[in-house]
């Protein structure tokens, strides 16, 4: 995959990010590792709108980072600056969030790591049928209906 | 000299629930019908469901907001107007293309409001006169689901056994026993055997949101449009209507649209018949102007558009330490409360509401809040929030009876257009008092449920911005032509050769899903139509 809006340095900055965002999990590496950066720049070559608020999201997170550079702050500096950034303008930045998400989400890795071994069809699942003996209680009940 | 021939007998508008139910009927006798529609007939390979990306569908290809999915057949809706906006889908099938497949049927009390409760008006027929055409529309679609539920009028067996019974089901049962309420296994539009043709009984995937790629969701695509097609109703597709033309003496005589290329054309009929759903009706019928109709067709009266109704909804999810899956199985078809539907009036507000007891979402929809409208925290707690969350969350729609009222309408906005230049619908909707009484009521339900049924967490979402797929009232029914826009056979009391049969035609919201109710008096307007034909057309 190659990228197609974001900048290298952009590229660098998201990954980033996202790294904080969705951070390593057990043996899955953080989602800016992992590739969602990629997947992102795809999105916003797909679908113009989202670029306006994922590169003012970026480019705040460059402001409010100060004189040191995003990539050179230790963690907890990090997260403040991306709280600062969410706090500002929750708009873009939950659009950030949203298609770090989103590129995550739907890498069949990361949903191998929660159980599911592929998309919905076309297996679907097996599930028990419906019991009626559940429902004698309620078989018992007065009509709730009025007639009219 | 002898009258020009006309392209059709019946021209209608739209090939969602209604028109394609009427499609079939009016074609049974032997009527040339045409159907005009502005979307497509959606692929097979568009579904997303094999696809590990298919949760996106719901941001993109199968969002349920028009605005936001923004496909060429789409047209724009000016909703700043509204809290709540409107849901549709514009290709063959309409809105049911992608829909839960809830298909609860009204109670008969819900006809009677006015008589029973003092408010809003009766509708011109009860529920005893549409429950032959329930029944029909049940036999034609399938239904999945159970009789005997002491919640309603007795009903015919249904065509297929009721969907699954999983944990899920059992958490919600637990609170359901403590509290000693009513439920039953939901009607659904979802087979759970075989049942049609080139149709395959429900395999329990999960997101029938995004659509049925297996053709077990009765949609009007699988159900209605093979049979009307083979009785020779022509259905043109990707055909935008701009406006129904009529006579100097005010009589319909057919509608102009563009076609797929563009170009701008004429079709005629001894009778037009709209079933564009409770936006697009009102919106054709409103640029619909003429020296005889000059504020809209069948509008001297001012009530085309107004009264809109929609089902305002709470989300309500609970959290259990339990994996209880919710993400399998069919996204709605699960069970309903209706403990608190009918009026009482120490509750505080008049009429009542349900509860939808339903499923939930994969691991993507989950994190982004989705159904549940609270995304899951990023940073160092993102993976334990999403993993207390995805697979143990259950969620309940918390569906109201909407009051009709006046100021609660569609309009033709004065700047927006579609793509042909047509102008776009403006809403314009508030919840009213009785309303907002109900919904803290029923929120406070729901969230007793689901600590009786032992959840660790609660989340709320207390008026759910997308969840205007119930769109009602706009051409509504009544005897008096004051008050209504057309008479209990969809006839328009202004232009006797002009029919409404959608979501705008209902006179009251009832407090469940619509589209069995639209399809059964879609079916009992065009058997009247089809029976009375030639004088109406004369």
């Amino acid at each position: 995959m190659t990228a197609h809006i974001l900048t290298p340095e952009e590229l660098a900055l998201l990954t980033l990010v996202q790294n904080e965002l969705v951070p390593a999990y057990g043996d899955l590496p953080a989602a800016g590792t992992l590739g969602a950066t990629l997947t992102v720049d795809a999105y916003l070559a797909e679908q113009p709108r989202l670029r306006r608020p994922l590169l003012t999201a970026l480019r705040a997170i460059e402001v409010r980072s100060g004189k040191t550079p995003f990539a050179e702050l230790d963690a907890g500096r990090r997260v403040e600056v991306l709280r600062q950034v969410e706090n500002a303008d929750p708009e873009s930045f939950s659009e950030l969030v949203k298609q770090t998400y989103n590129a995550y989400y739907t890498r069949p890795d990361v949903q191998a790591s929660l159980g599911i071994d592929g998309p919905p069809q076309p297996m679907g699942f097996r599930l028990p049928a419906f019991d009626e003996s559940r429902l004698a209680r309620v078989r018992a009940m007065e009509k709730l209906w009025r007639d009219a | 000299m002898a009258a020009p021939e006309l392209d059709s007998d019946v021209l209608i508008v739209g090939s969602g629930a209604s028109g394609a139910a009427a499609a079939w009927s009016l074609s049974r006798r032997g009527l040339r019908v045409t159907c005009l529609e502005q979307g497509r007939w959606v692929d097979p390979s568009d579904y997303a469901h094999s696809r590990p990306d298919y949760e996106l569908a719901r941001q993109t290809s199968f969002a349920k907001d028009p605005n936001v999915r923004s496909w060429a057949e789409d047209y724009p809706i000016n909703n700043s107007g509204t809290p709540i906006h409107p849901l549709m889908v514009n290709a063959v099938g309409g809105s049911t293309v992608h829909w839960s497949g809830h298909f609860p049927r009204m109670r008969p009390s819900d006809f009677r409001v006015k008589t029973l409760d003092g408010v809003a008006d009766d509708w011109p027929f009860t529920y005893w006169d549409l429950e032959p055409y329930y029944d029909l529309n049940d036999s034609m679609v399938g239904v999945s689901g159970l009789a005997g539920d002491p919640g309603n009028p007795p009903r015919s067996p249904r065509q297929t056994p009721p969907l699954a019974f999983d944990a899920g089901c059992e958490a919600y049962l637990r609170g359901l026993e403590k509290l000693g309420w009513h439920w039953w296994p939901c009607d659904n539009a979802l087979i759970s055997e075989p049942f049609g043709e080139n149709r395959s009984p429900c395999n329990c995937c999960g997101p029938c949101d995004i659509g049925c790629p297996i053709g077990a969701m009765s949609s009007a695509h699988v159900t209605y449009w093979p049979k009307a097609l083979a009785q020779g109703v022509q259905l043109i597709t990707h055909a935008r209507v701009e406006q129904i033309t009529v006579d100097r003496a005010g009589r319909a005589t057919g509608a102009l649209y563009y076609d797929d290329q563009g170009v701008r054309r004429s079709h005629t009929a001894g009778v037009v018949v709209m079933a564009a759903n409770g936006v697009g009706t009102p919106r054709l019928l409103l640029n619909s102007t003429s020296a005889r109709f000059p504020n809209g067709l069948a509008n001297n009266s001012g009530v085309v558009g107004a009264y809109l109704m929609f089902h305002p909804v709470a989300f309500v999810s609970g959290v259990f330490e339990e994996v209880v899956n919710g993400q399998r199985g069919p996204i709605g078809g699960l069970m309903n409360c209706q403990e608190f539907y009918e009026t009482d009036l120490a509750r505080g507000f008049v009429r009542g509401f349900e509860l939808q007891l339903s499923r939930s979402v994969g691991p993507l929809s989950v994190a982004n809040g989705g159904i549940l409208g609270h995304p899951v925290p990023w940073g160092s707690e993102h993976h334990e929030a999403l993993r207390s969350r995805y697979a143990h969350t259950m969620t309940t729609s918390v569906m109201l009876e909407d009051l009709p009222e006046p100021e609660n309408r569609v309009t033709l906005d004065p700047e927006l257009t579609d793509a042909h230049g047509i102008p776009a619908p403006r809403v314009e909707y508030r919840a009213g008092e009785n309303t907002q009484r109900m919904l803290e009521f029923s929120i406070a339900r729901a969230r007793e449920l689901f600590e009786a049924a032992g959840a660790v967490e609660i989340l709320v979402d207390p008026l759910v911005q997308e969840s205007g797929w119930h769109l009602m009232g706009t051409c509504r029914m009544g005897d008096d032509p004051e008050r209504s826009v057309i008479n209990g056979w969809g006839q328009a009391h202004e232009c006797p050769n002009l029919f409404v049969i959608d979501g705008s035609t209902f006179t009251t919201s009832a407090a469940v899903n619509p589209t069995s109710t639209i399809q059964a008096v879609a079916l009992r307007c065009a058997d009247w139509l089809g029976r009375n034909y030639r004088a109406v057309a004369a």
